[in-house]
């Protein structure tokens, strides 16, 4: 079979060691590790932003999309094309600069979340986003998606560490917006990036702030005989007045699946678990340790085991993130959502998550950053059952639709990717759409990157506000001289 | 009258206000919702009319000297505070002062600037203002959750939501914080609050990098032309605890410092480990450094060379000084070096302000 025309080009481009596109490399990058399967006709390995210049050069003559994957632990689709596109991975991109006397580092979005912690450890800093999957997401991904996790609660998600970003813009040109000095002049392009899910540009390297490691740290671990109580707990600390480094909540299908995956002795007889943290000065956390204890046993905790050390901690913290391998004994598929409601209403819509469950005959499992409200509720399934398949689809609707109609919002860390855009017209509405689809115009008028993912089509409309005198190209083309 | 004025009145004559301090202009106007303030800007992008919006006049960076149409946002209020939820949903035109006296009754804050005299929520947002207490929470567009917009070509949109969390569309609220108004006219913001803690010191000390060193998570460490000071709040245990190890004169509650105020005023933005240098550099003039986040507010009879001199130092190190305020003729940009990506900057306002009415020539490099 003779080598096509798009691959031929990118591999004079970027040599042959960096293009594959056999057809098991394709299969293989097709998905990530969400339930959409997209079609890939090349995925390039570039090196620098030269070579992904070079790749997204030779994607425009051909006129074809290019799609970023970091690696590929996504869970909306945001990584996978909904037309056929020319992936571009970039684990390659995996270089760390550190600047220790401005507690920064500049990272290639190839890195992986955990490798840069450990690497800035001897320092006595880390970065602070630290995602269930860190041993194994990437930095890029975590900026695209503006990752989370369960410490996120007290430090902020990714957008909160990231000072600047370097990416390549459809024409292939080399932009850096944000800087190490605090409040560039000029819009925040950099806040705009993050979290724009490879809709904008691709993103080549980051600075990122690195945040001190606590000098002190206790980890709780809080038995419920009913989810109310934990969820009550959740609501009394937050409104007390503390806000703990984390409070991660598990009920109780999830609790026994990860104990008997990971055998951290968790309390399996237990309806739901609390996991809370505190950190900071030794001082100050043995007060928000005893406001926590207390609370959680004016709702009902039968049992509070406090990590002894260090290795006790890490035991507990590997139980809540493990979550997802745990799922897998249990069924081969499982099905989640990533909706955020106000704190104070968790009681609420858990109860109604269940009564969902029920109403579908399914079983469903809870982790929840409950600091934050962030629900991630798992129907396990069997997807080679047909019935069993829109049963799922249908029950995580209603858990949407639940979501929203409390006050909350679609997706708190996943991102929206191809899973949830067309669910955003439930959160936004046209005129709120058209707005997001014009700042999305402005960065990428060709619709070169990514364009499936976060808006869902026609959202861009032309019949809301008015039009600039002449063509926006017009402008660019008239002002490139002075970008240079 | 002309025939434009009789418009006007015809369709916002009961908007039509009197607001000391701002600027003359044609029009001024103080809707009482998003969609007025909309209505207004559509009219004012269709008769090409220049618009500054207006909250308390404390950050009139760049502004035109002549508008055609100001847009006062003291009529935009409401508090909607959530406190168990530790959020509060606000209109533009409240006072930072009134916002955060409110959230005090019950220990907490929205990490807003201290002493911000007539500043309003929605101007010290747009104006990407943060306050002292940036060094633990981080600044303003941290706690930006939601904003409602009117856009420049008079489109009301929401973006972001109410929740503390959320990665759903684009990040509009904090393209939003620091646009100056060049945008639109944000109406409203969800904004994240923190607990103040309980215990509150300042700790005069000799040496702020020590000090960086000694305290853990800090809320500031400023330093003026007299002394060196330590804030820390938390727990009383907390507090007692770093304020002994910090080992300086330490007294009850945050004594913040007042902003330096002068003819010539301005902001000096370096990396963090810069500041020493950025002060020794200043030393002359009236000034507040905040160590750690890399910002020196300085005021003083500072002539335009010095000026100059001192921003070839800071943009070679990557970072600006940004004059906030001048005597009338004083002949320096405001902002410096223009920033990278101007054609990505221009295209993006165009998306929300496509006739260029806003804040025409606000924005570093002219936009």
């Amino acid at each position: 079979m003779a080598v096509p025309r798009l691959v031929a080009d990118l591999v004079a481009a970027l040599g042959a060691d960096a293009v594959k596109a056999e057809p098991l490399d394709l299969w293989l990058f097709s998905k990530d590790a969400g339930v959409t399967r997209g079609e890939v006709r090349a995925v390039t390995f570039p090196e620098d932003a030269a070579g992904v210049a070079a790749v997204i050069r030779v994607a425009k003559r051909h006129g074809i999309p290019v799609v970023a994957r970091g690696a590929g632990t996504g869970l909306a689709g945001g990584a996978v094309p909904a037309d056929p596109a020319v992936l571009i991975v970039t684990m390659r991109m995996n270089r760390i600069e550190v600047d220790a006397a401005n507690r920064t580092a500049w990272v290639g979005p190839g890195v992986i979340n955990l490798d840069l912690s450990r690497h800035t450890a001897p320092l006595g800093l880390h970065f602070a986003p630290d995602p269930s999957s860190q041993a194994a997401c990437t930095i890029g991904g975590n900026v695209a998606n503006n990752s989370g996790g369960p410490h996120c609660l007290a430090e902020g998600s990714t957008v909160n560490h990231v000072l600047a970003v370097e990416f390549v813009d459809g024409d292939g040109m080399i932009q850096v917006v944000g800087g190490p000095a605090p409040d560039p002049n000029g819009l925040d392009v950099r806040g705009v990036m993050v979290g724009s899910e490879g809709t904008l540009g691709l993103i080549t390297r980051v600075l990122v702030r690195l945040s001190p490691v606590p000098p002190a740290v206790r980890t709780m671990l809080f038995a419920f005989a009913d989810v109310a109580g934990a969820a009550a707990t959740v609501s009394d600390v937050i409104a007390a007045g503390v806000v703990p480094a984390a409070l991660e909540m598990m009920d109780r299908p999830l609790i026994r699946a990860v104990e008997n995956f990971v055998h951290a002795g968790l309390p399996v007889d237990a309806a739901a678990v609390l996991l809370a943290e505190v950190a900071g000065h030794p001082a100050g956390i043995a007060a928000e340790a005893d406001l926590i204890i207390a609370t959680g046993r004016r709702h009902g905790a039968f049992d509070v085991r406090v990590a002894a050390d260090e290795a006790e901690r890490e035991l507990l913290w590997k139980a809540r993130k493990s979550a997802f391998g745990a799922i897998a004994q249990i069924a081969p598929n499982y099905y989640l959502h990533d909706t955020v409601v106000p704190r104070t209403r968790l009681v609420e819509v858990l109860e109604e998550i269940y009564a969902i469950a029920r109403r579908y005959d399914l079983l469903v499992l809870n982790t929840i950053h409950a600091g934050d409200g962030n629900l991630h509720p798992k129907f396990v399934y069997d997807g080679s059952v047909p019935d069993q398949v829109r049963r799922v689809k249908e029950a995580a609707g209603e858990i949407v639709r639940l979501s929203l109609a409390v006050g909350g919002t679609l997706s708190g860390e996943h991102g929206i990717g191809l899973e949830k855009r067309d669910l955003m017209p439930l959160l936004f509405g046209a005129v709120d759409l058209d707005a997001q689809a014009r700042l999305r115009e402005a960065f990428d008028p060709d619709r070169r990157f990514n364009p499936g993912a976060v808006l869902p089509s026609g959202s861009r409309c032309f019949d809301f506000g008015r039009a600039a005198i002449g063509s926006p190209s017009d402008q660019v083309s008239a002002q490139s001289g002075a970008d240079t | 009258m002309t025939a434009l004025s009789s418009t006007v009145a015809r369709l916002f004559g009961r908007f039509v206000a009197e607001v000391e301090g701002a600027p003359r202009a044609q029009f001024t106007f103080a809707p009482t919702t998003a969609e007025e303030a909309a209505a207004i800007l559509d009219f004012a992008s269709e008769h090409r009319m220049s618009v500054v919006p207006w909250g308390g006049g404390t950050h009139q960076i760049g502004a035109p000297h002549e508008p055609d149409v100001v847009v006062s946002t003291r009529a935009l209020g409401g508090v909607d505070w959530r406190p168990d939820d530790l959020t509060v949903v606000v209109g533009a035109g409240v006072t930072v002062a009134d916002l955060e006296a409110k959230l005090g009754e019950r220990g907490q804050t929205a990490v807003l600037p201290e002493n911000a005299g007539a500043a309003t929520v929605g101007g010290v947002v747009a104006a990407g203002v943060s306050g002292w207490r940036r060094l633990r929470f981080g600044p303003t567009r941290d706690r930006l959750l939601e904003v409602v917009v009117a856009t420049g070509d008079g489109r009301v949109i929401r973006a972001g939501g109410q929740v503390v969390k959320n990665v759903s569309g684009y990040d509009l609220p904090r393209l939003f914080t620091g646009s100056l108004g060049s945008l639109g006219i944000i109406t409203r913001v969800c904004l994240k609050l923190w607990p103040q803690g309980a215990a509150a010191a300042t700790v005069v000390v000799a040496d702020p990098e020590r000090a960086l060193a000694v305290a853990h998570r800090p809320q500031a460490v400023l330093q003026t032309a007299s002394e060196v000071s330590v804030y820390l709040a938390g727990t009383a245990a907390e507090v007692e605890a770093q304020a002994a190890a910090l080992d300086g004169r330490a007294t009850e509650g945050l004594h913040w410092p007042e902003r330096p105020r002068g003819a010539v005023e301005i902001v000096v933005r370096v990396p963090p480990a810069m500041v020493t240098e950025a002060v020794a550099l200043i030393a002359s003039a009236n000034f507040v450094a905040a160590h750690g986040v890399g910002e020196v507010i300085a005021a003083g009879p500072v002539s335009e060379e010095t000026v100059a001199a001192w921003r070839t130092w800071a943009e070679a190190e990557a970072g600006s000084v940004v004059v906030t305020r001048a005597p009338a003729g004083f002949a320096i940009d405001p902002w410096g070096a223009p920033p990278p990506a101007l054609v990505l900057q221009r295209r993006i306002k165009a998306a929300f302000d496509p006739l260029g009415v806003m804040v025409p020539g606000r924005l570093p490099g002219g936009l």
